[in-house]
């Protein structure tokens, strides 16, 4: 199990769990909408200087480096 | 007969729109929920003997009240109690649509399943255990494929069922232990006030309030119970309930899925593929300006012959109405009023529509929320998230339905910002003033010319968001969350059904607010009785005389004044305004000619002429849209004051500048 870093810094093609989501109550709410909550599994589809594009599930999302960077992630072994 | 109130929920891009719009047909009734600027929208069905009326709630992934779109469909459910909320569901992404059905069923309404896409979850090889999924959550669950309208009348029978069958056992999440112990104490409580109990189902108000909901804590202020619920959640960490809740309710659905679903193989995504090459950091720009070069290309082109077209059905109509029209005023009223003033917005619907098609076509395959990624960074430079892009790209088409497309940008200053800076994109309206001038003052380079106007409207978009996100409008621009739907061939039908309600928009201005103006423009340009139309010495002649020391720093003439005075209607009138001042016609040839004999204009005051029009007030329609989307005329005035300093500035310079450019004044 790897150490815990921010979504914003995996390369495209990694694989994570979600740890914890720093953010204000009203944004973790909604991420959690999305599927984005601890535990969750997420797959980095693209990256590109800290934007990304995640898979969770069957679902895809873009996020802006701001909220990739208050997602922590363990990186899958 | 007996009403049955049906509200449809569900996640944004399940098909809610197609489902809606095939249950209701053409019986629907649009508006805006109350004090909000979203879309309300309902309608009729009436079926074996009830009359069934259809709400469609905003499209939203959880019940939280974190959003405008989340709040107005949240007290819906729990204000109005609809007899039945139809949730429909996206099969081919059960995990995260399954989530917001857990929150709708701790709501306490009846829940009914609309399992849609269905068609695509099947050819994907997923397989869904209809029934069994129905037993396990305790909710019906229909087969729909809104796009061929299948399985509508089996969705209408369960809700119809599901509404009539009178209690309801509850079908929530079971949480964690402590956690429905604390439930249960804050029920115990909350239910000694019967004004709460009555109006909210208990549990989920206890729910809220151990996630620390403000909405729901504010509902239990005023309350009697008030001290003894503070009391209780004294005790608790919310922050820590919340994250239990929403991980037990992804247990309970994780639990649920390997039961109901088998997957089909998963090969390599299609999806995945083409993002790749779409959003790759090198090629993504270069492939998003190909596009948009392509659309505006085939706009014109295809748009061409239907222009041609229109332009001689209304030169016929004219002809006809000089011909047949007894009073000399009145074929002048028709003719050159309200033919003339109208015609001249009508000639861009196919260039609308046309555009319209394919910015909804590149919506509806799923492009357009990848170019929205790609240009995140680039507009988040100017302070503004990426969806932001969307509005402008369509203000090129016309202002009106770009300004309204910015209801998707979630940050209130954001979504301020984007309404404020679209007039400046130059819409499809300026273009026959700058075909006009250039075309006469700029012979070759006239290509040259209006794409410099185009990238003057952009930079001046630009630098109006930098100035107004440092002064009156400060903050971080909000973060970027998109949904990146899978690629999807869409179908005619929706395509072109998003297109006709769009282009509806723009006719409809045609038919009111133009209208209204050209008529005005015609009696100033007639009255007092017996002056020549349009003449120095009409009303409009006098008007034009008030304003040119004002325009006359430009090197515009009293002429320009009027026309740009006209302009306020629709920015496409200062090409007639000016036929009729100069008495050309709106022939483009003898227009040219006249301008080009008149020792008044140059090259130099042409070029002004033309940047004042892209940046100047937006036309009526805009400001009109602009107070309606902010909700103040405080915003609309902003807007007109800020085009008319700006248009002002920028002309002059460009006036003082350009003669060293082209060769002499
Ligand atoms: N394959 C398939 N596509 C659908 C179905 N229903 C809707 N769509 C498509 O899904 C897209 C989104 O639909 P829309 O009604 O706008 O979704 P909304 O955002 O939930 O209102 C459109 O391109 C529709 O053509 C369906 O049952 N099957």
């Amino acid at each position: 199990m790897g150490a815990v870093c921010p979504l914003a810094l995996l390369a495209a093609g990694t694989e994570a769990t979600i740890a914890d989501v720093r953010a204000g109550k009203g944004m973790r709410l909604r991420l959690a909408g999305l599927g984005l909550c601890p535990d969750a599994r997420v797959r980095v589809q693209c990256a590109d200087r800290g934007s990304l594009i995640v898979s969770v599930g069957d679902a895809r999302y873009a996020l802006s480096r701001g909220i990739a960077m208050k997602i922590l992630v363990k990186e899958a072994a | 007969m007996t009403g049955i109130r049906v509200a449809l929920a569900g996640n944004p891009n399940v098909g809610k729109t197609t489902l809606f719009n095939a249950l209701t047909g053409s019986r629907q009734h649009v508006g805006n929920w109350p004090g909000v600027t979203v879309e309300k929208k309902t309608g009729r069905i009436n079926r074996s003997g009830h009359a069934i009326e259809v709400i469609d709630l905003p499209g939203t992934y959880s019940l939280t009240a974190c959003s405008a779109d989340e709040v107005v469909a949240r007290d819906y459910i729990l204000e109005e109690r609809p007899d039945v909320v139809v949730q429909v569901v996206d099969a081919t992404n059960l995990e995260r649509n399954l989530y917001l059905t857990t929150q709708i069923a701790e709501l306490g309404v009846p829940v009914v399943i609309a399992l849609n896409m269905a068609d695509a979850a099947e050819a994907g090889g997923c397989a869904i255990d209809r029934e069994r999924l129905s037993a396990l959550l305790a909710i019906p669950v229909v087969r729909t494929v809104g796009i061929r309208g299948e399985g509508l009348d089996d969705l209408l029978d369960a809700a119809v069922r599901e509404a009539e069958t009178p209690p309801h056992h509850e079908h929530t999440v079971g949480y964690r232990n402590d956690v429905e112990a604390m439930i249960a104490s804050l029920v115990g409580v909350l239910e000694a006030d019967k004004d709460l109990a009555e109006r909210y189902p208990l549990r989920w108000l206890a729910a809220r309030l151990l996630e620390g909901d403000e909405n729901a804590l504010a509902k239990v202020r005023e309350s009697p119970v008030s001290p003894r619920v503070q009391a209780l959640l004294s005790t608790i960490d919310p922050d820590e309930c919340e994250a239990a809740m929403a991980d037990r309710r992804y247990d309970v659905i994780a639990a649920v899925l390997p039961q109901v679903r088998t997957a089909g193989a998963r090969g390599m995504n299609v999806s995945e593929m083409v993002d790749r090459v779409v959003t790759d950091r090198y090629l993504g720009i270069p492939i998003f300006l190909a596009l948009m070069w392509g659309t505006f290309e085939l706009t014109f082109a295809v748009a061409a012959p239907f222009v041609a077209l229109i332009e001689a059905g209304l030169a016929r109509l004219s002809a006809a109405v000089a011909g047949s029209i007894g009073p000399a005023w009145l074929a002048s009223l028709v003719g050159d009023g309200i033919i003339g003033g109208v015609g001249s917005v009508l000639v861009f619907v196919p260039n609308i529509f046309i555009l319209f098609l394919i910015l909804s076509f590149l919506e509806d395959t799923g492009y357009l929320a990848r170019a929205a990624f790609i240009m995140d960074r680039l507009m988040y430079a100017i302070g503004l998230p990426g969806k932001a892009f969307i509005p402008m790209l369509i203000g090129f088409g016309c202002n009106v339905p770009g300004i309204m497309a910015a209801r998707t940008i979630e940050g209130e200053r954001d979504r301020l910002i984007t309404i404020l800076v679209n007039p400046f994109i130059s819409c499809s309206a300026r273009l026959p003033v700058y075909i006009l001038f250039a075309g006469a003052f700029f012979g070759a380079a006239a290509g040259v010319v209006v794409f410099l106007l185009y990238v003057l409207g952009i930079a001046a978009a630009i630098g109006s968001a930098k100035l107004f996100r440092h002064t009156i409008l400060p903050g971080e621009s909000s973060p970027f969350i998109m949904e990146m739907p899978p690629y999807r061939l869409p179908t005619a039908g929706t395509s072109l059904l998003h297109t006709w309600s769009r282009g509806v928009m723009y006719v409809r201005k045609a038919g009111t607010i133009i209208l209204a103006g050209a008529l005005v423009l015609w009696c100033l340009a007639s009255f007092p009785f017996g002056v020549e139309y349009g003449s120095s010495a009409s009303l409009a002649g006098a008007l034009g005389h008030l304003l040119e020391p004002l325009v006359a720093p430009l090197g515009f003439d009293w002429k320009i004044a009027v026309a740009l005075l006209f302009g306020f209607v629709a920015k496409e009138v200062v090409v007639g305004s000016l036929g009729v001042l100069y008495g050309a016609g709106e022939e483009g040839d003898a227009l040219s000619t006249a301008f080009l004999a008149d020792p008044g204009l140059s090259a130099a005051t042409a070029l002004a002429l033309m940047v004042f029009v892209l940046l100047y007030t937006p036309c009526l329609a805009t400001i009109a849209t602009i107070r309606k989307e902010t909700g103040s005329w405080k915003w609309a005035g902003f807007s007109v004051a800020y085009g008319l300093v700006l248009a002002w500035l920028l002309a002059l310079i460009v006036g003082r500048i350009a003669p060293s450019f082209i060769g002499g004044a």
